[in-house]
């Protein structure tokens, strides 16, 4: 089985539990190949938890859930150092961060102090804790959910903390046919727990390293980055995309490239991933009479601006 | 490689190859070189792009204000050069030109530091051109002239794409202009180097026309005179031998009219000395005279012509090319008749020896007639001789001290009768009796001859002559001792002798009464150059010997009046010249012709070593050719030539169908990349769909991809369009636009 096809029958793996969203589950992977980190900000029910589930019920992997509340501690996540009587020694319990893919629930429900010694861990792939440094477990991957319906005692990620993802999907109500489908099915047993796993952990870094070699010809770097340039001009943002979300859309455009099975970009691919890699990046100007940050309007924008920037022929 | 750094790239080599011009030209000081060439070496690897050299660099990176001050401090060092240390201005000007030069290699980054980079390259070419007239110039100048091209060429080219691109919109700017013209094309490649070909043709159209003055004019009072002994009016015994070791080469000498097979021994003639003191030998008869110029440029010496035609042997004429040497003497063959050169003036002393009025201080060609005396049969009858008085005077002094040498000729030569045949028996004594050899320990200073013959019997040649001479003067035969060179290294690519320092000989002279001063030599036949080098790689030294005779005396050598002869034969007649050239043509064929004629007697000498390294060599060159060739390393990275021309075919074919569904009403938004294209098409205009979306992939593997497309496929990609082209829209899809 090639890298094609194995890509292939993950996501139809995925898709007996995700009913209806084959494109949310693609990004999904693609934020996997790309080493990076997803960001699922929805309204409650609609499957976010069950993605997560199932995609780390694909991979022979680890999986780890955790559920931010506002009095969750930063030793809850990254584990504690307990005194050992017999051994007289402080000993290393290590938090529910040592896993392969893992689930923050709710993550702005935490307090700022705890949000980043997530993040910490999700840009290092370690964890330092009493001097002492512990590598995570490879492939690593975070796929944080956040409900933007409920505001009160919430502690919403700044900017700097968003950039930390590699890109912010949506997953919206499934179709009335897809939800019936959805409803047929038996409630016995927690729907991904049928899943047999397709990947090992070593494949998983395997494909990951495929990645590094699609290609992206030089004139579509200059496009990716005339993108980038034109959200840093925008007079719509106050704040354009930094060097580290263009690094992320050519690292997602190169996944996408081998999700969809070639070896090489296409401004296509940049063209897609832009709008969901891009947006939780940017700030929207004041002036354009916005109350809250609103994840429509920065998508909306994105697309508006790249929309605008010509295609290399 | 695009422009810019290809730009950087030949500025570096450009300032390479004029170094390494003053390098071979000028007496650099150690230190200056190794500066100077380091610092080319690590621009020239940074620019390559060698990270560790680039990090080096941003540790080390001095301020503007460091590097002006050691300019003015390499200012100040060129006025203390100028007036205390070289106390020349051209040195000191060399050597502050080469400081210039390290500091600008540092500071290349305005289009002005390039700019300063080429004149202060221009200059020290044209410096080293001023200092020296050897072979080596002419790659040298080759090198400089190419990189000189190119240089010019991008620097143009970079302007170009300067001045197009503004500074707000350098990427849609860029965009427009296709890949293949900002980075070196083979046509650009092979373009410059045509160009500078063409540049070097005409150089030397120039050079054979345009009126001379003088070559290397500068070159005097910085080459040195080659040391030379042996040759002035007293020489010490023992002052040869030293420079037996010596392989500078001292002239070179063509015979004419001798067929080259019969190349054995020849010898070079130089100066003669009667008075031997025990110590060292002195010529009493300095008395130079005047020769007379029978025609311009041609002098004779008249002593021979009084004899008999019977008494001379056959003709010998021979071109010499003499090198600088410390000595005003000008060598020959012996006897020599005439001399032909330019030379203001001729002088010989009574023996015959040539001289100039002072040594030269370049190179002189001069040709000269010679005949030798031949023994008459009259001096082989016993007879009682009685010789002038002048001849007694000069030419039978012994040291005192020399009873058991005379004793010992006595006895060599008692059942001998005539002066010849005693002469003979003392020749063949010496050298069959004692042993030939260069290490020779100074242990008695007052007894050396005695020490040679009864005590060491180890010498060489003046010891033998010494020898010889003192023994015959015993017993009353005329002898003088002659310096000169004895010549045994045969070119065969130029058809010359390659006389050295090493070469430098003594023999003797005897007088007979009838036939007058017969050569005579006592040294034995040393098999020389029995640890030499390979016989591969004397034959190129040989090559490159000739090569360089040539290139001195087509270039160096070529003045005015040389013009004036070319100019002259044209008139004559345009068929003389065409038989010249095809004259010309000939000897440089010959080197080729006769190295094939050799390599073919090697294979039959069996010497297939050789022959396998040279077919090795010449098929690892071929190689190397066809790899550049096939791999095109100039190009950009491993993306071949086809594959460019490729991908430009399809976007053209890519662009056409665009331009073509524009016209249908489809127009192509600039914003909308390929696919996103082709699902536009599949709702506006489905049944055309299928080709465009045929068109579209094979385009996006070539352009984005830089995948290979086969012949089949760019056809195939023709075919769509072309049916995309015959292709209805129906009119209800259509709209108004």
């Amino acid at each position: 089985m090639n890298s094609t096809q194995t890509i292939q029958a993950i996501q139809e793996n995925i898709a007996r539990v995700i009913k209806g969203k084959p494109h949310v589950i693609e990004m999904t992977v693609v934020a996997l190949l790309a080493r990076g980190h997803l960001l699922l900000e929805d309204v409650p029910g609609v499957g976010k938890t069950t993605l997560a589930h199932s995609l780390a019920r694909s991979l022979d992997c680890s999986f780890k859930r955790i559920q931010f509340t506002s009095d969750l501690l930063p030793s809850d996540i990254v584990g504690v150092s307990i005194f050992n009587r017999q051994k007289q020694a402080f000993e290393f319990m290590p938090g529910p961060i040592f896993a392969n893919i893992v689930l923050a629930d709710e993550i702005n429900r935490t307090t700022p102090k705890t949000q980043s010694s997530l993040l910490e861990a999700m840009s290092e792939a370690q964890i330092s804790v009493d001097n002492q440094t512990h590598p995570l477990s490879q492939p690593f991957m975070v796929i944080a959910t956040q409900n933007p319906a409920e505001y009160h005692g919430t502690f919403p990620l700044p900017e700097s903390q968003l950039d930390r993802f590699l890109m912010r999907l949506r997953i919206g109500y499934p179709s009335p046919e897809e939800e019936k489908k959805v409803l047929d099915r038996s409630q016995a047993l927690h729907p991904a727990e049928d899943l047999q796993p397709m990947l090992t952990a070593q494949d998983v870094l395997d494909l990951q390293g495929q990645v590094d070699k699609v290609l992206m010809e030089e004139s579509l770097m200059e496009y990716l980055l005339s993108i980038v340039q034109t959200t840093r001009q925008s007079e719509l943002l106050s704040l354009g995309v930094s060097t580290r979300g263009a690094l992320a859309l050519s690292r997602a455009a190169k996944a996408l490239a081998l999700v969809r099975g070639r070896t090489y970009c296409l401004p296509d691919d940049i063209k897609e991933l832009a709008p969901i890699v891009l947006s939780h990046r940017i700030m929207v100007a004041r002036a354009q009479g916005v109350r809250q940050r609103s994840f429509e309007q920065a998508e909306r924008i994105i697309q508006d601006l790249v929309e605008s920037v010509p295609v290399p022929v | 490689m695009s422009f810019d750094q290809a730009l950087r790239l030949t500025s570096i080599l450009l300032a390479t190859a004029s170094f390494i011009g003053l390098t071979l030209g000028a007496n650099l000081p150690e230190w200056l070189v190794l500066l100077t060439g380091s610092a080319l070496i690590l621009t020239l690897l940074k620019t390559l792009g060698l990270r560790p050299i680039g990090r080096l660099e941003t540790y080390t990176t001095l301020s503007a204000t460091t590097w002006n001050i050691l300019l003015v401090i390499g200012f100040l060092g060129f006025w203390v050069d100028m007036l205390w240390i070289s106390g020349e201005l051209l040195p000191a000007g060399v050597h502050f030109l080469l400081i210039l030069m390290v500091i600008k290699l540092f500071n290349l980054q305005l289009r002005r530091d390039y700019l300063h980079l080429y004149a202060i390259s221009l200059m020290a070419i044209l410096a080293s051109a001023a200092l020296t007239t050897d072979l080596w110039y002419l790659p040298i100048f080759l090198a400089y002239l190419l990189t000189g091209v190119w240089t010019l060429l991008l620097f143009q080219l970079t302007k170009k794409s300067e001045d197009t691109a503004g500074p707000a919109t350098v990427i849609s700017q860029r965009r427009d202009i296709p890949e293949s013209q900002s980075c070196v094309t083979p046509q650009l490649f092979w373009l410059a180097n045509g160009l500078a070909l063409c540049a070097f043709g005409l150089t030397l159209v120039i050079f054979f026309a345009i009126p001379r003055v003088s070559a290397g004019f500068l070159q005097k009072g910085h080459g040195e005179n080659l040391r030379t002994s042996g040759f002035s009016d007293t020489v010490n015994l023992g002052a040869i031998g030293p420079i037996k070791r010596d392989p500078s080469v001292v002239m070179r000498v063509e015979l004419p009219d001798r067929p080259a097979h019969e190349m054995g021994r020849f010898y070079v003639r130089g100066v003669t000395f009667d008075r031997y003191d025990g110590k060292s030998w002195t010529n009493r008869l300095t008395h130079r005279r005047v020769l007379s110029e029978r025609s311009p440029g041609t002098f004779t010496l008249r002593q021979n012509q009084s004899r008999t035609p019977s008494s001379l042997g056959p003709a010998l004429r021979q071109t010499i090319l003499l090198e600088p040497l410390d000595t005003p003497v000008l060598f020959a063959a012996p006897y020599a008749e005439t001399v032909s050169g330019q030379f203001l003036t001729v002088q010989s002393d009574p023996t015959g020896a040539l001289y100039l009025p002072f040594p030269s201080s370049s190179r002189i060609e001069y040709s000269v007639l010679s005949r030798v005396n031949l023994v008459l049969p009259a001096d082989l009858q016993p007879q009682s001789v009685s010789y002038p008085e002048s001849v007694v005077r000069h030419f039978l002094q012994a040291p005192v001290q020399s009873e058991r040498i005379a004793a010992l000729a006595r006895e060599i030569t008692q059942t001998k009768l005539t002066s010849y045949e005693k002469a003979a028996a003392i020749e063949h004594y010496l050298s069959h009796n004692y042993r030939y050899s260069l290490d020779v320990p100074l242990t008695d200073q007052e007894h050396l001859l005695e020490e040679f013959l009864f005590a060491r019997k180890t010498g060489y040649c003046e010891h033998y002559a010494t020898a010889m001479a003192i023994m015959l003067r015993t017993i009353g035969i005329p002898t003088r001792l002659v310096t000169g060179f004895l010549a045994t290294e045969w070119n065969e690519y130029g058809n010359y002798y390659v006389v050295r320092q090493q070469d430098a000989h003594a023999w003797v002279e005897i007088h007979l009464p009838h036939s007058g001063w017969v050569m005579m030599d006592p040294t034995p036949v040393v098999s020389e150059n029995a640890g030499g080098a390979a016989p591969g790689w004397q034959a190129f030294g040989r090559m490159m010997d000739n090569l360089r005779l040539r290139w001195n005396r087509f270039f160096v050598q070529y003045s005015a009046a040389d013009q004036l002869a070319v100019v002259r034969e044209l008139k004559v007649s345009t068929a003389s010249v065409q038989s010249r050239a095809w004259d010309s043509l000939s000897t440089y064929l010959n080197p080729v012709a006769t190295s094939l004629g050799q390599a073919t007697r090697y294979l039959a000498e069996g010497n297939l070593r050789l022959l396998g390294a040279f077919f090795g060599l010449t098929l690892i060159g071929l190689g190397t050719i066809i790899w550049l060739a096939w791999k095109r390393p100039w190009t950009r990275g491993s993306h071949s030539k086809m594959e460019a021309r490729e991908e430009q075919a399809i976007t053209h074919l890519y662009k056409k169908m665009i331009h073509h569904l524009e016209q249908r009403g489809i127009a192509k938004p600039i914003a909308t990349p390929p696919l996103e294209f082709i699902r536009i098409i599949h709702a506006e205009w489905n049944s055309a769909s299928s080709t465009v979306a045929t068109i579209t992939d094979l385009y996006c593997r070539a352009r984005f991809g830089h995948a290979p497309l086969t012949k089949e496929e760019l056809l195939l990609a023709k075919d769509n369009l072309r049916q995309l082209m015959l292709l209805d829209r129906p009119k209800s899809a259509a709209r108004p636009c």
